[in-house]
């Protein structure tokens, strides 16, 4: 962990509310960049994520007691998550629940899931296992998932591998399939 | 009557793109009842999400981190300045007990 974000984790612990507040500023600095792009991951969406990043970091600010221990940025990663963030994030669809065919236990698992191995795991770390992962695929296999990664529909990408669009979503899903164990393997070896 | 149901493979797929064009709403709108139990039931679904959330994380994440931070600090302080005017005027704070009227009185006497 930089010098940094120590520093900015020791004025959160401040009992002083405006103290912590002061502090807030160099914390959401040091540690916009990294709590953003994990909560893309569940959200996929830029407006919300700031939404519910305002609301955790504010819930910080109210109760910083869980970072007093922290000491480097994955565990920094995994407090936020585990006791600010999920919170947040469940809270999105909750409402949406009357209206869905979905139990609400699946839907929370769906917007904020309990920690996998995949979820510990940096942003730089999770780029190397990806692209190790992606460099054993097949050709045909690692291609739909580039494509797909570009932005194309999944009829676009029947179109450019010259099959059906049921064919693209069975390849794409066990491609993913074949991914997630291959990174398994790469985050116990890391662990 | 043909069955409209979709199979895994194409769930994943539907929410795989939900979650790339950020629109995961429309996604849970999408589901039935049948397909809300498969999903349900279904092991590999579950596994794949967690991948197809780490593909999206790392493909397209850095577009959110590009937007202005010190403008998002200061969303940030402005949220923590309401919930410190909250706290000061919340109906807790309000609430006049016995001690707390005395205390008041005698601040109130003291200058005298």
């Amino acid at each position: 962990m930089n010098r940094r974000l120590r520093n900015a984790l020791k004025g959160l612990n401040a009992p002083d509310v405006d103290r912590r507040r002061r502090a807030m500023e160099p914390f959401v600095r040091e540690t916009f960049g990294i709590f953003i792009r994990y909560l893309y991951r569940y959200l996929g969406n830029e407006v919300e994520c700031e939404d519910v990043l305002e609301d955790v970091y504010a819930d910080i600010w109210e109760n910083p007691a869980r970072l007093r221990d922290v000491e480097n940025e994955r565990q920094l990663l995994r407090t936020v998550y585990l006791y600010y963030m999920r919170k947040r994030l469940r809270e999105v669809y909750r409402r949406m629940n009357r209206h869905l065919y979905l139990a609400q236990k699946d839907l929370s698992n769906l917007a904020a899931p309990e920690l996998g191995l995949l979820d510990t795991m940096s942003q730089n770390e999770l780029k190397e296992a990806l692209n190790k992962a992606l460099g054993r695929l097949k050709a045909r296999e690692r291609r739909a998932i580039e494509l797909w990664r570009d932005g194309m529909s999944v009829r676009a990408i029947a179109n450019e591998l010259k099959t059906t669009v049921g064919a693209v979503k069975m390849l794409k899903f066990r491609t993913i399939l074949k991914l997630k164990e291959m990174m398994s393997e790469y985050s116990e070896r890391s662990l | 009557m043909a069955d409209t149901n979709r199979k895994i493979q194409e769930l994943l797929s539907d929410y795989a793109g939900a979650l790339r064009d950020g629109c995961l709403p429309v996604f849970l709108k999408s589901l039935t009842r049948q397909e809300g139990k498969e999903l349900s039931s279904s092991r590999q679904f579950w596994e794949a999400a967690e991948v197809v959330r780490v593909l999206n994380g790392v493909g397209f994440a850095d577009k959110a981190a590009t937007a202005d931070v010190g403008l998002f600090a200061s969303r940030v302080d402005a949220n923590i300045a309401s919930r410190m005017k909250k706290a000061k005027s919340s109906p807790r704070a309000k609430r006049t007990t016995g001690a707390r009227s005395t205390t008041k009185r005698q601040r109130t006497e003291k200058p005298i």
